[in-house]
């Protein structure tokens, strides 16, 4: 027999990031499509609120990442616990995760990775979000915020290889993030239940399930 | 009656001289650069009269002819002292004045304010700066930038790409017209035109089309503009684009349609394909050799410094964006489709993400 136990997964903090980076990332790329293909795309009516709005939600992005980035360095001081990939996660860890995902979850075999507050993230969590929070989006700030004021910063953009170079892989670090919200919606939805891991990111607490015969965790009174 | 006479004057000669040099073909343009070609000669009044020959020979109305437009020059100019009657634009460029004369402009500045006939070209063998200095002439630039920043963003990368014409007249058929640029080596100022001495360096001949026209074919390919672009971005040299209308009104106005972005941003890839470079001339004028059309949408090396939002984007990078959208979006369909089929083999539902 199993039962319920409740698990303190997500400070505040974090969910208060976490919902205005996902608000201002989905903003960002509805406008983004609006701006980069006017002629087919009109959700904003006016061309241009389409790129104040973007603009803004820039903005917001980059200050919801330094707030978020200074509270895993400065307050949590958990940043390279929680998000750095361990030796035996690249040697093994990302291999058994992509192996559970795409095989073993078919035939009910449970998930390799057991969440707790210490270590949220399995192995391809951490791979992925290192990538996403330490490359792609340091680098579409970056690349946005000189989007932003062209005339400016020209020496900078010409040392960068043109305002072209620029608009490029501006685009395509936001498909790859359009591309990460999907796969990452979706692989939220593999909790125990559909919204069992999008509860904790909402009011901070997970709700597991324990086996019975295990010694009683008193995890209710766990914070990070 | 006199009008009608200076007309035909005019047509006639044109008719008759616009295939041969200026010099041969107006006799007396040779007689009155004698006196009007020396910058030492001054009027009685002790006003200067100098008529740069070389930008003036380089004009239409030098193939009409000095006499045509100031036909009342007396045997004795100059030495009886009476002045030739004053040129009426009008005579010849009636629609145009026509057009002028209902716009916003009629009462602030007449043609020779903008127009220096002894110097005026078609836009399309000016430069972009050019023809905007003549703006500046009365619009300040800081008071022009402080007001179209209260509701254009980036004002001052449009007012550096655009032409004050493209938007405040009627003008029609767009396309992107590149100057090249440049400024002296290890420099940190801004990019100027770059003159026709500066490239005839680059040169080995009179041709300084061939800095980017390599074979000389008098087009240039988007082979020629890429490896312009890699050879000469190092050497403080750039190709700026502008947006420049082909076809020119004097309808001076604040025409609404274009306070709305997408008059120019949303015409799509197929609108901005069409595009030039312009190469100046001994005589501070240009001529323009066309680009391989479609070259102005190159990802890269094409034209890196111009880039207009929603219009000039590239597709083979949009096929790229859409594969890494697709790729991801494929994650859930198939994961989800396999997940319903085997949603039996999870009674305990306790998998995690």
């Amino acid at each position: 027999m199993k039962h319920k136990e409740m698990v303190y997964m997500t400070p505040m903090p974090v969910r208060i990031w976490h919902w205005l980076n996902a608000f201002g990332i989905v903003t960002l790329c509805v406008t983004g499509l609006q701006i980069r293909f006017p002629d087919h795309v009109n959700i904003f009516g006016a061309y241009k609120a389409a790129i104040r709005l973007h603009n803004t939600a820039g903005v917001v992005v980059s200050i919801s990442y330094g707030l978020w980035l200074s509270y895993y360095l400065i307050v949590a001081r958990s940043l390279v616990k929680l998000y750095v990939p361990t030796l035996d996660d690249l040697k093994s860890g990302i291999l058994r995760q992509a192996y559970f995902y795409f095989l073993t979850y078919f035939v009910g075999k449970p998930n390799p990775h057991h969440s707790t507050p210490e270590s949220k993230f399995n192995p391809m969590q951490k791979a992925a979000y290192l990538v996403i929070m330490f490359v792609l989006l340091p680098l579409v700030i970056f690349s946005g915020a000189l989007l932003m004021y062209v005339a400016p910063l020209r020496e900078l953009l010409l040392l960068l290889g043109g305002i072209k170079m620029l608009v490029g892989s501006h685009f395509l670090l936001a498909s790859c993030f359009t591309a990460f919200l999907c796969v990452h919606i979706y692989l939220a939805t593999l909790g125990h239940t559909p919204f069992a891991h999008f509860k904790p990111m909402w009011n901070g607490w997970e709700e597991e399930m324990v086996e019975d015969a295990e010694p009683e965790k008193k995890t209710d009174t766990k914070l990070p | 009656m006199h009008a009608y006479n200076r007309m035909m004057r005019m047509f006639l000669a044109v008719f008759i001289l616009s295939a041969a040099t200026v010099s041969a073909a107006v006799p007396e343009n040779g007689k009155c650069m004698k006196c009007h070609g020396r910058k030492d000669v001054k009027s009685i009044a002790g006003n200067p009269v100098y008529i740069n020959p070389e930008k003036f020979t380089a004009t239409t109305h030098s193939i009409v002819g000095c006499t045509s437009c100031h036909d009342r020059v007396s045997s004795g100019h100059p030495g009886d002292g009476s002045a030739p009657a004053r040129a009426i634009c009008g005579d010849c460029h009636a629609p145009v004045s026509v057009e002028y004369a209902k716009s916003l402009h009629a009462s602030k500045a007449r043609c020779n304010d903008c127009h220096n006939p002894h110097e005026v070209r078609l836009p399309m063998f000016m430069s972009g700066d050019d023809i905007n200095k003549k703006c500046a002439k009365c619009h300040d630039a800081r008071k022009i930038l402080k007001s179209h920043a209260k509701w254009l963003p980036q004002a001052e990368l449009h007012i550096d790409s655009l032409l004050c014409i493209t938007c405040h007249t009627g003008s029609q058929d767009y396309v992107i017209t590149m100057s090249i640029e440049s400024r002296l080596p290890g420099s940190k100022d801004a990019f100027k035109t770059a003159t026709y001495e500066e490239l005839a360096k680059l040169t080995s001949g009179d041709n300084i089309g061939r800095v980017i026209d390599l074979n000389g074919d008098n087009q240039v390919s988007l082979e020629e503009l890429r490896s312009f672009n890699h050879h000469l971005r190092g050497k403080n040299m750039r190709l700026w684009g502008m947006m420049t209308p082909e076809v020119v009104t004097h309808s001076y106005q604040i025409l609404e349609n274009r306070w709305d972005c997408t008059f120019c941003h949303a015409s799509g890839p197929k609108a901005m394909q069409k595009s030039f470079i312009a190469f100046p001339d001994k005589s501070g004028g240009y001529k323009r050799l066309a680009v391989e059309k479609g070259a102005i949408l190159d990802i890269l090396y094409g034209t890196p410094d111009f880039y207009m939002l929603g219009t000039t984007r590239s597709t083979p990078l949009n096929i790229i964006g859409a594969l890494i959208v697709a790729a991801g979006l494929s994650f859930p369909v198939f994961h989800g489709f396999f997940r319903l089929l085997t949603r039996k083999n999870r009674k305990e539902d306790d998998h995690e993400a």
